[in-house]
């Protein structure tokens, strides 16, 4: 976490420059979040076809354990908003 | 996802054990078939587990998998039966080579074994929603 900066006290133009570098280090944390959240809808629409198949005979076992799956990636995400969330209050709660 | 490793492992298991009773209980279905569309009395059938690596997961953590599904070539148990229609002419009847307390067993230690799958799994989602707790006061 060496590289902390306070974009807000930069000038515009060192402020691109500290966004461009971020662009080339790899991806910004909501280009993760973003990948994190199509992973989990990726994984609810498995459970959502393992239930479907369950109809034309598919198996029980497999379905119940891709509902799990969800289920517990779902759980994963809603933490992890929780955590987000109270990190932003405290800052918000932070004396200026 | 990585931490799904250890269901993924499990579901192969219940499914594996799943295949298992089905040909326990077509044996035990036909313990008294005498005819067949191969001819011949009913033959036992038995299950042959493999570990295989899953797509899902690849690296050292296996699955298991039916790979086939093995007859049995034991003598078929000969009963004293005259009236029976598929009787020889010294009234002996060829019963299928099944065992109803040796299948009965067999049963039971795929049930047990379905059930530790059952476990294993639900320790393992425990420990999943355990770890969600890290930290939180």
């Amino acid at each position: 976490m060496s590289d902390i900066t306070i974009t807000g006290l930069k000038t515009g133009q060192e402020f691109s420059k500290v966004t461009a570098n971020r662009k080339d280090s790899g991806k910004g944390f909501d280009e993760v979040m973003q990948d994190a959240i199509g992973k989990i809808s990726q994984i609810q629409n498995d459970a959502d076809n393992a239930v479907k198949e369950l109809a034309s005979g598919g198996d029980v076992a497999q379905a119940i354990i891709t509902m799990e799956k969800a289920e517990m990636s779902f759980q994963l995400m809603v933490e992890i908003r929780n955590r987000l969330l109270s990190a932003y209050e405290e800052i918000m709660r932070m004396q200026v | 996802m990585n931490s799904f490793i250890v269901f993924e492992i499990s579901a192969s298991a219940l499914g594996a054990q799943g295949q298992r009773m089905n040909v326990i209980a077509s044996n035990m279905a036909n313990a008294h078939s005498t005819r067949t569309q191969e001819g011949g009395p009913y033959r036992r059938k038995d299950v042959v587990f493999s570990s295989v690596v899953l797509d899902s997961c690849p690296g050292e953590f296996k699955g298991v998998k039916v790979v086939d599904i093995a007859t049995d070539n034991t003598p078929f148990k000969m009963v004293y039966d005259p009236g029976h229609p598929d009787a020889d002419k010294d009234g002996h009847v060829a019963m299928p080579n099944i065992n109803i307390i040796e299948e009965m067993v067999n049963m039971m230690m795929a049930s047990r074994a379905y059930e530790a799958s059952v476990s294993t799994f639900n320790m393992s989602k425990a420990m999943f929603m355990k770890t969600l707790e890290l930290g939180r006061l």
